[in-house]
């Protein structure tokens, strides 16, 4: 959507003051007796692309107002470059907040709220249309300059609402849900253009979100929070395929979570006993569980094998019998449901050619199995809320 | 609506009928009024119509016959537009205080709005006797000032809490965000925004003040406001000067009404609020 630039460059007009690199050191937020954020702490590159996603309650939105600077931390710092900035006004912080719902002026045309700022900062009307126009070409919104916003789809009120943010020349851009007022066709293009634009612009974004695909797709580092901590800060594909907690697997979704107890350890693996006499073997990573302890582990969805059962005989190490519940095609893999094993789900994700070699239907007695590579060790969950349930299990969408 | 739909109801006619009568019982009189001022100058109080003159509407003004209208009016439209003003200005930022809960905030709420059930008769007399206790004098920019007040501003913060539960907040921390001071955030974002609502609060404010009879009735001091001044006409005047008085104070009203629904609409025409 973002074409080359042109002889006036837009980009030119954003030119970000000093680092964006934000750092938190045990942010706390307590509103009354609840703990909204419980002491956290993260480390933000500068000009990178973070998204914070978890559960409507755990948090997220509450650390994105405090970077804003809408919200008194209860304790705790946060800094932007070297700035340690609680206490200061947003405006000085060098951030610039998208609101859930844009809140764009709604007695002001698209020129004179993206204008607002500038009009704020005392230039005169004419420096400002120029900006307000190269901010406008950014986001393609030339033509609507002197639309009023409720005569914008919801599509074109964000990119004013982009505008507007941009047009402060912030180091740090705060987007709090920002797709999820849009359709799903829109929310995928803007998701591609909030990309573009971030690493265009080069200053941090920070995206707060409760959807996995939109976590995964945009950023360089997915925060996952759980009742206001951080369950696992990493990259899109370590959160994905190397959870580390249970929650996180659960909640990212792509893992089957299956529970045993630890019966010996060798030299590079823990030997469990799962389910109905299962064994696994599960490669250690950094932790070291005593023997007889329960644990929890995670199998990826995508890489189990799923075979009619062909009669009976001693199951095999790293392997499951179950029964096909559902088949749904998904376009261009099947997502095969198993009835629950030892009260957990279990999905497999199949490619097309791989299910069409050895095809299932429901009612169907199966045997799954894998490899070591598939699985690994949870840590348990810190929070004593095990209960809450995935937002999603989904991997397609 | 069409054929399509088929007959209409009985009840339909029988609803229509009830409301033809409730419309003539409203603006009835109120036609027969503005027919009778502009009664000839030998015509009576009553129908029939004895030529057409604008003889009553000059005799308002010649205080010789019809008792002080002039003077009436020159008290009770400044009075109204203090009311109006003073009414704004409190119930609006008395309800930027209310989006914050404060100690004793509902006390302070049930207190205000309390004076809208005392009755205005009461409430004048009782503003009489504290002024008289005081020895105070009672005017009409003092103590029936004072009276009004205790009906539109109930009224005016009752708007406002309206107006104002429906701001998201988020507004003004854009604004903020924006980089605009308190200050600003105000002039240029919440007040624009809640225009409207000021002046429908406004709008109140002038309407009940000006014709406002049981809270001035004691209250106003040796010289009457309109209503009050009307009410003594109707006792020794008959002469059709009275329906030119009511013609006149109707046309007054109307066009506080409309210049305040008509600039409204403008805003929010040029809002262009189709969502």
């Amino acid at each position: 959507m973002l074409q080359p630039a042109s002889a006036t460059d837009p980009l030119k007009a954003v030119a970000p003051r000093g680092s964006g690199e934000i750092r938190l050191v045990n942010l706390t937020k307590s509103f009354g007796n609840l703990q909204a954020v419980k002491s956290i702490n993260l480390s933000v590159p500068h000009g990178s692309y973070c998204c914070m996603i978890g559960p409507s309650g755990c948090g997220k939105t509450t650390i994105l107002r405090m970077i804003a600077g809408h919200e008194t931390p209860t304790s705790g710092e946060v800094f932007i470059g070297d700035q340690m900035v609680v206490g200061q006004a947003p405006v000085q912080r060098g951030t610039a907040l998208m609101f859930q719902s844009y809140a764009l002026f709604p007695h002001l045309s698209v020129r004179d709220n993206v204008a607002f700022n500038l009009k704020m900062r005392g230039e005169a009307k004419a420096a400002r249309y120029a900006r307000v126009d190269e901010m406008l070409s950014l986001v393609h919104m030339t033509a609507f300059a002197d639309r009023m916003p409720a005569q914008l789809s919801g599509g074109q009120q964000q990119r004013v609402a982009l505008a507007r943010a941009l047009i402060t020349n912030p180091r740090v851009l705060l987007l709090d849900e920002p797709l999820s007022a849009l359709d799903e066709f829109l929310r995928l293009r803007m998701r591609g253009e909030l990309k573009r634009l971030q690493s265009r612009l080069g200053i941090t974004f920070v995206h707060v979100t409760h959807t996995q695909p939109e976590a995964i797709a945009l950023a360089d580092t997915v925060v996952v929070m759980n009742q206001g901590s951080i369950e696992q800060a990493a990259s899109p594909h370590d959160v994905y395929a190397n959870p580390r907690s249970t929650y996180v697997a659960r909640f990212m979704g792509g893992q089957n979570v299956l529970t045993g107890k630890l019966r010996a350890t060798d030299d590079d693996a823990a030997l469990v006993d799962g389910p109905g006499g299962a064994r696994f073997r599960v490669p250690l990573g950094g932790t070291r569980p005593g023997a007889g302890s329960s644990v929890n582990l995670a199998v990826r969805r995508d890489l189990i094998d799923l075979r009619r059962e062909q009669g009976a005989g001693d199951p095999k190490e790293n392997s499951l019998h179950g029964v096909v519940e559902t088949v749904e095609y998904q376009g261009i893999f099947f997502k095969v449901t198993l009835s629950r094993i030892a009260g957990e789900e279990f999905i497999v994700v199949e490619p097309e050619a791989a299910f069409f070699a050895h095809p299932v239907a429901p009612g169907d007695a199966v045997v799954v199995s894998w490899g070591d590579e598939s699985v690994r060790l949870l840590e348990p969950d810190r929070a004593a809320g095990d209960a809450i349930q995935p937002y999603a299990d989904d991997t397609s969408s | 609506m069409t054929k399509a739909h088929g007959r209409r109801p009985w009840t339909f006619y029988m609803l229509a009928a009830l409301f033809t009568l409730f419309v003539i019982f409203l603006y009835g009189p109120m036609i027969s009024i503005f027919v009778l001022s502009f009664q000839g100058p030998t015509g009576g109080l009553v129908f029939p119509l004895r030529g057409v003159s604008l003889t009553w509407f000059g005799a308002l003004f010649g205080q010789a016959r019809t008792g002080d209208i002039g003077g009436a009016f020159s008290r009770s439209l400044p009075l109204a537009l203090i009311v109006l003003l003073i009414t704004v200005l409190v119930s609006v930022t008395a309800g930027f205080a209310f989006r914050r809960r404060f100690v004793g905030s509902t006390a302070i709420f049930y207190a205000a709005i309390a004076s809208l059930i005392v009755p205005g008769l009461v409430l004048s007399i009782g503003i009489l006797v504290t002024f008289r206790f005081l020895d105070l004098p009672a005017r009409w920019y003092g103590s029936a000032l004072g009276a009004h007040l205790s009906w539109t501003l109930p009224f005016g913060l009752l708007i406002m809490f309206a107006v104002l539960g429906r701001l998201s907040p988020a507004y003004e921390e854009a604004a903020y965000d924006l980089g605009a001071s308190r200050w600003q955030a105000v002039r240029h974002v919440v007040v624009p925004i809640v225009f409207p609502g000021m002046i429908a609060v406004a709008l109140f404010g002038f309407t009940l003040s000006y014709d406002e009879f049981p809270r001035s009735w004691l209250t106003v001091g040796p010289r009457n406001t309109l209503p009050i001044e009307i009410w003594t006409m109707t006792t020794n005047v008959t002469s059709p000067a009275l329906y030119a008085l009511g013609t006149v104070t109707t046309a007054i009203s109307l066009t506080a009404i409309a210049l305040a629904i008509g600039s409204i609409a403008y805003i929010q025409r040029k809002r262009a609020m189709r969502l």
